[in-house]
């Protein structure tokens, strides 16, 4: 007569992208100039930055970049002076261009392998929020050929087809002891894939600067048939069945950009970028398992994110005709509202510093180095979903190196 | 080589920035207005980390006063000792350990009987059998005694009475004289936590009001002035806690009459209701037909329904005629419970009002379990409730807590002795204390 319920003992798994997952990473002379880009014709990376300026590139690119990303979080539960600290974790996103045209035409082919999402984190199976969380490994790798059109010397047009693999594996404790005391362990790992576009206008005026606009689609990712691996103690395995798999789609979110870039004097190149992310196209996170119990049930969980601002602003400065030196900086808005903030990313309003040197090995090989320091602003929270009450705060630490080959 | 060496530069750069964690600042500690230097618990089977119908070694470890002694470690805490079971004998009186389940999703308990501390049974002319533990000689800050009231706490022969409290005494069984408030007061203190009283509602109540007495409400309230008087005495600050409602824990509210009556109807569809025996008025009881607001016992073995029991009129199924009703003592019927829980009210308003008198903290555990029982509790991603086995709360006896139960209860006496004195001890971790163990 003692019947037992499980319901509800799972603060089911999610895996959410946030705006902490966005990596603006995407090529070190850009990271350099506080990661603008949308406005200037630089390099290879216009193939991410602005698909229409790649036209405008004086020469061909082939070019390859790693910034391997430490990201530290700190979280403080309420009322306690205990302080959780991620493990020093590196990601490496990276990025691979080539853009390749005949001399002096009208037109350009490009190719972009790169990382814009991402993240590596990892608290631990100690901490006290490991029931919402304990590690999370989450990539989105975008591969994107596209082509580029100079209608006119001053105007240039290109866009490009997205696709996306994306990778997740996340891990959560279960607060079902076993006989030795132990938690158990949800493990939820799987790929997926998803495609979008990308469309960007390129201006060069007669007063001196220039002028990028861009679309880049949402990418809705469907991640199917990943392995839902649930290890607790033998007596409740029946509900929750092995092997299982889940289903999910995560819809990476549109940005729309406009940057603008001067030329004071012929060594400096000034540059501003305003960047709109969609993320209030992120209403819902569903979840779906292949075999449902009464205690492991699909999930939607609400994420009601809102849109998200970035605004950059950079500079390169040439002292030689082979070496350059780049700084900026940039502030960026939340997409997530009060009471929803998670530790997979904990999000909060951003800011950040970049630094960067390029220098010309030979005359068609480049060298660029970048360094970046984030901060997210300390931010309190009380996650409506979860109860974990605590204040968050983060600091990522990026540097970085590329080598390019044009001609 | 040279891009070795590179290499070398950027990985040990990215250790300089590992050297740099970012940190949140908090508020500097401090013990405010109170001296947590000797922190004494007062109470009883709660209080000494009693669980799964037994005290042992890995309860008494995660009792909540220990818990909450070890967050006052760095407010100014001093030594913690409690009267532990050695780990040769670690399972102390023994305690229901979850072995399975049965077809129907029914849990099965087994009892754990080995390496227990049991040194003997004594016989008590007029009281019964009293079970005699291991002796406990060292220091002593956690005078948790399991099964005490209220009522016994001047009572100088308790000690020979109560087999926990026996094992704490100097003297062996029966040759005790010295009365609990006594003993937990005979050396100074500066803090005391004080959760007594539940036993004298509750032991009525889980006897299915036929093997136990309420405490009388003037008895309680004196004997409450008493205690909180001595403790306070020599200027020690300290918290208490109320008496929860009995009927907000699962030893009430699991095996219920109409889940019983939906198994037997299962079987003979024709049964229309079960017989109880409950309570009229005063000392008399009458059989009439069980309501949901009557309260089966968990321990009630609920296969003797409908086993034949020879009666005047001949043999007649157990539970389901006026003339076999189910025994007093399975059945908290509503007129029980409406008098135990007007017990308990008169009790908590003693206590608030005598701990308001004295400027003491108040943990109110009634108005907190009421709403876990109500509404759940969700505290760092974990799913919490009142339900037996399943909401994590509760031990597998269905009345005292599991480690994870017991931590919350620490932080809510934490925080009412931080609201009241001007402290700050930490919150302990909720998520780093266990629940029932499953095999």
């Amino acid at each position: 007569m003692r019947k037992l319920l499980l319901l509800l003992w799972l603060a089911l798994p999610v895996c959410a992208f946030s705006q902490g997952f966005q990596v603006n990473l995407e090529g070190e002379k850009q990271i350099g100039m506080g990661h603008t880009g949308t406005g200037l014709a630089t390099d290879g990376a216009s193939v991410f930055f602005n698909p229409g300026a790649v036209a405008m590139l004086p020469e061909n690119y082939v070019q390859a970049g790693i910034s391997p990303l430490v990201f530290q979080s700190v979280f403080n539960p309420s009322g306690t002076d205990i302080q959780y600290h991620t493990a020093n974790k590196i990601a490496p996103p990276f990025t691979f261009y080539g853009v390749w045209g005949p001399k002096a035409s009208w037109w350009k082919f490009g190719l972009g392998i790169y990382t814009p999402y991402g993240g590596l984190t990892d608290w631990g199976n100690n901490w006290q929020g490991k029931y919402v969380l304990e590690s999370l490994d989450l990539k989105a790798i975008y591969f994107q050929p596209t082509i580029s059109i100079k209608l006119a010397d001053f105007v240039s047009i290109g866009g490009g087809f997205v696709y996306n693999r994306g990778s997740v594996d996340l891990t959560q404790a279960i607060p079902l002891s076993n006989s030795a005391g132990q938690d158990g362990q949800a493990e939820l790992k799987g790929t997926g894939h998803g495609y979008g576009w990308n469309a960007g206008i390129y201006f060069k005026t007669e007063a001196n600067f220039t002028v990028g606009i861009t679309h880049r689609s949402g990418v809705s990712t469907t991640i199917n048939n990943g392995n839902a691996i649930f290890s607790v103690p033998a007596s409740l395995q029946s509900a929750f069945p092995q092997p299982n798999t889940f289903s999910s789609t995560i819809p990476l979110p549109a940005v729309n950009s406009v940057g603008i870039g001067f030329y004071p004097t012929s060594k400096w190149t000034l540059a501003l970028d305003v960047n709109i992310t969609s993320w209030s196209s992120y209403k819902t996170l569903e979840f779906d398992y292949k075999t449902t119990t009464p205690d492991l049930q699909n999930s939607i969980s609400p994420r009601d994110y809102q849109d998200a601002f970035t605004f950059r602003a950079g500079a390169q400065y040439k002292s030689s005709p082979r070496t350059a030196w780049r700084f900026g900086g940039g502030f960026a808005t939340t997409a997530v509202l009060d009471g929803y903030v998670t530790p997979e990313a904990p999000d909060a309003n951003r800011m950040y510093f970049t630094g960067g040197f390029g220098y010309m090995l030979t005359k068609h090989f480049d060298l660029d180095a970048s360094f970046e320091y984030e901060h997210l602003l300390s931010r309190t929270q009380t996650n409506i979903q979860y109860q974990l009450s605590g204040t968050y705060d983060t600091n990522v630490y990026i540097p970085g190196i590329s080598l390019s080959y044009h001609w | 080589m040279k891009f070795l060496k590179r290499h070398i530069y950027i990985i040990a750069g990215l250790f300089l920035f590992a050297a740099c964690k970012p940190e949140v600042k908090t508020a500097p500690l401090t013990h405010g207005s109170a001296n947590f230097s000797r922190f004494i618990a007062v109470g009883n089977s709660l209080t000494a980390g009693y669980a799964d119908g037994g005290l042992y070694l890995d309860g008494q470890l995660n009792s909540y006063p220990s818990i909450m002694a070890n967050q006052m470690q760095s407010v100014g805490g001093g030594a913690f000792n409690q009267p532990l079971f050695t780990a040769a004998q670690a399972n102390g009186s023994g305690y229901l350990q979850l072995t399975g389940f049965n077809a129907d999703g029914t849990p099965i308990t087994t009892p754990v009987t080995t390496d227990l501390a049991i040194r003997g049974i004594l016989p008590v002319p007029g009281f019964g059998n009293v079970t005699l533990y291991t002796k406990y000689t060292g220091d002593i800050e956690n005078y948790g005694v399991p099964g005490i009231k209220l009522l016994n706490i001047t009572y100088a022969p308790y000690g020979d009475l109560n087999g926990y409290f026996e094992r704490l005494l100097p003297n062996d069984a029966p040759n005790n004289t010295t009365d609990y408030l006594d003993f937990i007061t005979a050396k100074p203190f500066t803090f005391f936590s004080d959760w007594l009283g539940n036993n004298d509602a509750l032991l009525y109540a889980t006897s299915g009001g036929a093997g136990d007495v309420l405490t009388d409400e003037t008895t309680f309230a004196q004997l409450y002035a008493l205690s909180i008087s001595r403790l306070t005495a020599n200027g020690a600050k300290g918290v208490v806690a109320t008496i929860p409602d009995v009927t907000s824990i699962p030893y009430f509210n699991t095996v219920t009459v109409n889940a019983i009556l939906a198994g037997v109807q299962k079987l003979n569809p024709a049964v229309q209701g079960l017989y109880i025996n409950a309570l009229v008025s005063g000392t008399t009881y009458a059989p009439r037909l069980a309501t949901a607001q009557d309260l089966i016992v968990l321990t009630f073995p609920t296969s003797m329904i409908g086993q034949p029991v020879t009666t005047p009129y001949g043999q007649l199924p157990y539970g389901l005629t006026p003339y076999t009703p189910i025994d007093n003592q399975y059945v908290l019927d509503a007129n029980e419970v409406a008098l135990t829980q007007q017990h308990v009210l008169s009790f908590n308003s003693t206590i608030t009002s005598i701990a308001a008198a004295n400027g003491l903290a108040v943990f109110d555990a009634y108005t907190f379990l009421d709403n876990i029982k109500q509404n759940g509790l969700v505290i760092d991603g974990l799913n919490l409730n009142s339900n037996y086995i399943s909401g994590g709360l509760f031990s597998l006896d269905g009345v005292h807590l599991t480690p994870r139960g017991y931590a919350i209860v620490a932080n809510e006496f934490i925080k009412a002795i931080n609201g009241k004195y001007g402290s700050n001890i930490p919150l302990a971790n909720v998520a780093s204390y266990r629940g029932v163990k499953f095999p």
